[in-house]
């Protein structure tokens, strides 16, 4: 299990850290690390890297190396929240609460943006890391672009999911406050990682995802189309970003931002990274994810504790994280057909 | 016919004018979708008075005028009269193919090398900052004049050369002895270089009177002349001795590239690792050197924008270092490409300019289509098809 090994490295490191920063502000730090509403935003910042990442894991396993996951979080942030305000606060569809409705216009777009990816990809054979940049910067541009065209403006604010208290677990101390009276995305997190891990160790698509990126043509000799199974894995990355990217802006914040690297800034790219540092592993990515949110919360309570360290600069914390870990813990090995084309032989055009 | 077709089926089956035929398709492509993105979105945005109806639909947004702006405009309507070549439309055109050149040939080294440098805006972040940081610094000892200009110019440019290729050359090491990921490392490198550069620039750098974050300006002899006697309007952000100094970058690079043992270097690390590394390429020097490279490229890009446009640094660089990637690959990494691509872009930003000043479409617009073309670009097998289908172009058919 050399993806526990490399979280539990990680950590070490990351409280050593900790431990420096401790001793340079001995007073605030204390309080904030063991700080209940840290541990809930470390929670609610996972959420949209940690179901991204998922989602990398699927497309990369089965050989598609998918760095558009940025933009996928863009565009369903931006479908959710442009769909919520057209429909309007307190209306439904059908049965179903107009927030929710939404929620699904967002997974929606990220899939039909991962489905185009895969065309390009599968089909035409795109260079997948090109083309995944293109995905990024086609949402760069797109949701801005449709948020003035809508709206008139790059910030639109609309309701959020909110919270669900789970009776009696809520009341343990701490550990209830955090897990068990927590924003509805935070749930979905938690249902998502043991999910997938689930998928891809213990059925059999799971293993076909493994073997279309490690031997794809051993897959396609046992009489299972390669690119079947790519397409669904680059279709389930759509899906998983899109649950990350709706959560994301409606969940808590219940707002999107469309100027400069939009609001996701980057998570797209820190997701890619934990599940590299995970090792493909869900559940070593998500370890991963709570280093890196868990560090970003701190950064947040750092900031309101009003410790004068300039806010750009702890910003930068993350960022640097991800750097070190790549070259300290995340040598990973990459599925051996990864970034290559699988063609069967046959002229299947 | 016989003719054209024979003209056009020559583009599809020689590889080496394939480039230009898919680079030039995916422009006209993403120009056409460009279009029903602003047709649709005209249909969908509220205005006082439609620019014309379909069917009783109103529609708010005329794409045929938008791209005639975006193209015509950019240089000023030389389809009407009164027209001069050096008015100030074609003069930003001008400016920002001079910066696009650089980070173009930045990203495209890298991408020769086989190393995606997404880093390209960060290294031109600390580029810039150099350059501003070293003039304001010798501007105390340098003489006034022709004779400071002499020596400011070229130690700003250097310094953002060497920053940048330092700033390159990490994510190169990083790579080289530590197997860290080069697409993941930069992309991290420029979020810290954007906040670090803010950092930098606010705690040691401002002038106590300045409301915005940006250093002092820098000394008047540090700016990159012009030509004599050729007055473009906006001559003050656009010199001409910069554009031909650019193009002689992109000389030097080609010139490196095709010629020089260390461009072989660079070519068969990025076409074959392993065979590079039986003929004797050191590989990690060369990726480390090759990152320099490009990093040093992206570096002297940012002094050109500090010397030429700004005269000081200021934070919230425009995007010309992910632009510089969109550059590199519709010119298929080729430096000769990168300067048409560079020119292409070039016009994309003062027409921006023109339709935000004529059309009410946002000018956010010209990001969709810059993803639109790499999309395309990056898909040659969809143009084959096409060619083969309904062009019945492409000699061999598939066994």
């Amino acid at each position: 299990m050399s993806s526990v090994r490399n979280a539990l490295r990680a950590a070490v490191g990351v409280f050593a850290a900790l431990v420096v920063l401790g001793v340079a502000f001995p007073d605030s730090l204390f309080g904030l690390v063991t700080d209940t509403g840290t541990a809930e935003a470390a929670l609610r910042l996972a959420v949209p890297i940690t179901l991204a990442a998922l989602g990398g894991i699927f497309a990369e396993k089965s050989g598609v190396i998918n760095i558009g996951l940025e933009g996928l979080l863009i565009v369903s942030a931006f479908a959710g929240v442009a769909a919520a305000k057209l429909l309007g606060t307190g209306t439904s569809v059908g049965p179903i609460p107009s927030i929710w409705v939404a929620f699904l216009v967002g997974v929606l777009a990220s899939t039909l943006l991962a489905l185009l990816f895969a065309v390009v990809c599968i089909e035409f054979e795109a260079d997948q890391i090109i083309a995944g940049l293109a995905v990024w910067l086609v949402a760069l541009g797109i949701a801005p672009f449709a948020s003035i065209v809508l709206f008139g403006t790059k910030n639109v604010q609309v309701s959020t999911l909110g919270d669900i208290t789970i009776p009696v677990l809520s009341t343990i101390p701490y550990f209830g406050d955090v897990v068990f009276s927590a924003n509805i995305i935070v749930y979905m997190m938690f249902v998502a990682v043991p999910a997938c891990w689930y998928v891809l160790n213990r059925t059999q698509f799971g293993r076909w995802v493994e073997a279309s990126g490690e031997n794809p043509s051993a897959l396609d000799t046992a009489g299972v189309s390669v690119d079947r199974v790519r397409y669904a894995s680059v279709l389930i990355s759509g899906v998983l970003a899109g649950i990350g990217g709706a959560a994301l802006s409606l969940g808590h914040v219940g707002a999107f931002t469309a100027g400069g690297a939009t609001m996701v800034n980057g998570k797209g790219f820190i997701a890619i990274a934990t599940y590299l540092f995970g090792n493909y592993n869900p559940l070593g990515t998500l370890v991963a994810t709570l280093l890196f949110s868990g560090l970003d919360s701190l950064q947040i309570g750092l900031q309101q504790a009003g410790i004068a360290i300039p806010s750009e600069l702890v910003q930068t914390i993350p960022y640097a994280t991800v750097i070190v870990v790549l070259v300290f813990v995340g040598r990973t090995r990459i599925p051996a057909a990864a970034g290559e084309h699988y063609d069967s032989g046959e002229d299947s055009r | 016919m016989s003719k054209f077709r024979q003209a056009l089926e020559r583009l599809v089956d020689a590889s080496a004018k394939e480039r230009i035929a898919v680079s030039a398709a995916a422009l006209a492509l993403s120009i056409l979708v460009g279009a029903l993105v602003v047709f649709v979105s005209g249909i969908v945005a509220t205005c006082a008075s439609p620019a014309f109806s379909v069917l009783g639909v109103g529609v708010c947004y005329d794409p045929i005028n938008v791209f005639t702006e975006l193209f015509l405009g950019a240089l000023g309507h030389p389809e009407q009269g009164g027209w001069s070549p050096t008015n100030y439309r074609i003069a930003i055109a001008l400016q920002q193919t001079t910066l696009l050149v650089f980070t173009g040939l930045a990203v495209a080294v890298s991408f020769r090398a086989g190393l995606f440098n997404i880093g390209v805006q960060g290294q031109l972040v600390f580029g810039a900052l150099a350059a501003a940081v070293a003039t304001i610094w010798a501007g105390a000892i340098a003489p006034s004049g022709v004779l400071g200009t002499v020596f400011l110019v070229p130690l700003g440019l250097l310094a953002g050369a060497v920053a940048g290729g330092l700033y390159g050359a990490l994510p190169g090491a990083l790579k080289a002895y530590g197997g860290a990921n080069e697409v993941i490392t930069t992309i991290m490198l420029n979020f810290i270089a954007s906040n670090v550069a803010y950092v930098l620039v606010s705690t040691f750098l401002m002038p106590e009177s300045s409301q915005l974050v940006q250093t002092a300006v820098i000394p008047a002899a540090a700016k990159i002349p012009n030509v004599p006697f050729i007055g473009f309007e906006a001559r003050d952000a656009f010199s001409l001795v910069a554009l031909v100094g650019a193009l002689a970058f992109i000389t030097g690079v080609a010139y490196l590239l095709a010629k020089t043992s260390f461009g072989y270097d660079i070519r068969t690390s990025g076409l074959q690792e392993q065979a590079a590394a039986y003929s004797g390429v050191d590989a990690k020097r060369t990726t480390v050197l090759s990152m320099a490279l490009s990093g040093a490229l992206a570096g002297v890009g940012g002094a050109v924008w500090v010397l030429m446009v700004k005269g000081r640094f200021l934070t919230g660089l425009p995007s010309l270092g992910f632009d510089g990637i969109t550059v590199s690959i519709l010119a298929g990494n080729n430096p000769i490409g990168v300067g048409a691509a560079a020119f292409l872009f070039g016009v994309l930003k003062s027409g921006t300019i023109a339709v935000d000043f004529s059309t009410d479409v946002p000018v956010e617009l010209v990001d969709v289509l810059r993803g639109l073309i790499i999309l395309f670009v990056a898909m040659p097998e969809f143009f084959r098809l096409i060619g083969k289908r309904y062009l019945g172009l492409g000699g061999e058919q598939r066994a």
